[in-house]
């Protein structure tokens, strides 16, 4: 029988006050870090953005998504972190159901998004702190982790200031030292290098790059082919909800009988004119 | 403390220090309100009416503004506070945390309704200030305030998270809300309302509540307090659990 709505909140409220502490040590070896199977998101508009996608992502590699804008991408790392319902299928974070196991699958996740999603309000320790009291992280972990990350994304002069104040590319920092606060062992990055400069690029690239050789699982949607083909071990391509194609950039551009993960990505948007191989046809 | 209990009140002191940062707008604002209302009604208006049911005009009309205080703030806390969140997309940081439906439930409740209690108890010492008010039943005023608080800020949860634009919020407390307690009987015994104005009045739940707190103060009710006391609880609990549900559903929220 299912439990009704009252029974489940008395049961929380008697959990909030008598929980002692969770494991916030999901290592589980050998179970893959995301393992997505027949996942389908229908919004209430009737549009399907995912249509059975099935992903698997193992512990400590650097996995990039590709795809045009509307793909799915973000559709799918809604689904992955709570922000999305799917609507059939199944998500496993270090083997824990994301649906009925939540709270579990969510500690191991930080999650980047797209949009530069800070609140105005706070300060950038207070959204360092916060982030990190979500996660259950006692007072002075996450003093001592949010000097630690203001430090590491040069922020520090600026950690009093309400996050309105910031630049783009500082916001962008924030998001990102924001996501590791709780240090998620999955780390998901929806397009994290959308127009910053070159230097900000750079200095991404190096951190995560540095995060994931310290094991850090990384999961990264973009549009800079280049980005994915440095940073990534391998790459899943997704279009109109369904991944194509997945493996590394060598395997992809085999795959689809090219010789670069550019001219994969084109054949597999049907642009293939576009391909740099060709412009020297366009010249007259 | 436990994780659990680390992110309760990491949820809960978000919303708190939401308010305090603003603290003009959202405690100094309400208690100028309150003031000018005892000094308009109470001594300008309050010294030409002559006592309402043995109350001098301006004893009579503080409890329901102290209640009023409570109700309002807690609602408009709440229903902004939600409604920003959704806008900048701040919420998904909560969203994405492990805090569950209940938790984020109550938090974002606590937020609003701290923030009413702490304007009607500064609207309680001021008025103290100016006359003497009694408190002839607190074992029914505390938890009739209390259950008043709570009632209005999981009704600006409920508008909060319905709300697509700040007009929706705005709509709800001027259109709705304050029409019903001006109504209710925070200026006026509805015993002096002609006909059909007293019995429509009786349709009004904000009656029962200002009656309910009036009884609390002053030892004076013209409702049922039990029955208003009964109604009351049994709303809120309604309400919570049906937001409760809809923090579970995610319902424009979560995609």
């Amino acid at each position: 029988m299912k439990p009704s709505a009252t029974r489940i909140a008395i049961r929380e409220v008697v959990t909030l006050l008598t929980k002692r502490s969770v494991d916030p040590t999901l290592h589980h070896c050998r179970v893959p870090a995301l393992d997505i199977q027949g996942l389908v998101k229908r919004y209430e508009t009737g549009t399907e953005a995912l249509r059975g996608v099935s992903l698997q992502i193992q512990q400590g590699e650097f996995f990039g998504l590709l795809g045009p804008n509307g793909a799915g991408k973000s559709t799918l790392i809604h689904c992955a972190t709570g922000l999305a319902q799917p609507t059939s299928g199944s998500i496993r974070v270090f083997g824990h159901d994301a649906i009925d196991k939540y709270a579990e699958a969510r500690l191991g996740v930080g999650l980047a998004p797209q949009d530069l999603n800070l609140d105005w309000f706070l300060t950038l320790e207070e959204t360092l702190d916060f982030h990190g009291g979500y996660f259950g992280m006692p007072k002075r972990e996450r003093r001592e982790r949010t000097q630690e990350l203001l430090e590491a994304f040069s922020l520090t002069a600026k950690r009093k200031d309400r996050t309105r104040t910031l630049s783009g590319g500082m916001k962008r920092r924030l998001i990102l030292a924001r996501a590791l606060m709780h240090r998620p062992k999955l780390l998901i990055l929806d397009e994290p290098t959308a127009g910053v400069d070159v230097e900000l690029r750079l200095e991404l690239w190096q951190y995560v790059q540095r995060i994931n050789a310290e094991g850090t699982t990384i999961l990264l949607t973009t549009h800079y082919l280049e980005e994915a083909e440095q940073l990534c071990d391998r790459i899943a391509f997704i279009n109109d909800g369904r991944i194509v194609a997945q493996g590394s950039s060598d395997d992809l551009a085999r795959e689809f009988g090219v010789s670069s993960l550019e001219d994969a990505y084109l054949e597999l948007v049907g642009r293939k004119e576009l391909s740099r191989a060709h412009v020297g046809d366009l010249v007259p | 403390m436990s994780s659990a209990q680390i992110r309760f009140f990491t949820l809960l002191r978000r919303e708190v220090s939401r308010f305090v940062k603003i603290k003009r707008q959202t405690l100094g604002a309400p208690l100028l309100e309150t003031f000018l209302y005892i000094s308009v009604f109470g001594a300008a208006l309050g010294s030409r009416i002559d006592e309402l049911h043995g109350f001098d005009y301006v004893v009579f009309i503080v409890p329901g503004l102290i209640m009023m205080a409570w109700a309002i703030n807690a609602f408009s806390n709440n229903a902004s506070s939600i409604l920003q969140q959704k806008f900048q997309r701040a919420i998904d940081d909560q969203l994405s945390s492990p805090a569950s439906p209940l938790e984020l439930l109550l938090a974002f409740s606590l937020g609003g309704f701290l923030r009413g209690m702490i304007v009607a108890t500064l609207t309680f010492a001021a008025a103290s200030a100016l006359v003497d008010i009694p408190v002839d039943h607190p074992l029914i005023l505390v938890p009739g305030l209390f259950l008043v608080g709570f009632f209005f800020a999981q009704l600006g949860v409920l508008v909060g998270i319905r709300a697509e634009q700040f007009d929706d919020i705005s709509f709800a407390q001027t259109f709705v809300l304050q029409p019903l307690i001006f109504l209710g009987g925070v200026f006026y015994s509805a015993s002096l309302l002609p006909e059909p104005f007293q019995t429509l009045t009786h349709f009004n739940p904000v009656y029962y509540m200002i009656a309910l707190v009036r009884y609390g103060f002053l030892g004076y009710s013209e409702a049922n307090v039990a029955l208003s006391l009964g109604l009351l609880s049994l709303a809120t609990l309604g309400l919570f659990l049906s937001n409760l549900r809809l923090f579970g559903r995610g319902y424009k929220l979560r995609a």
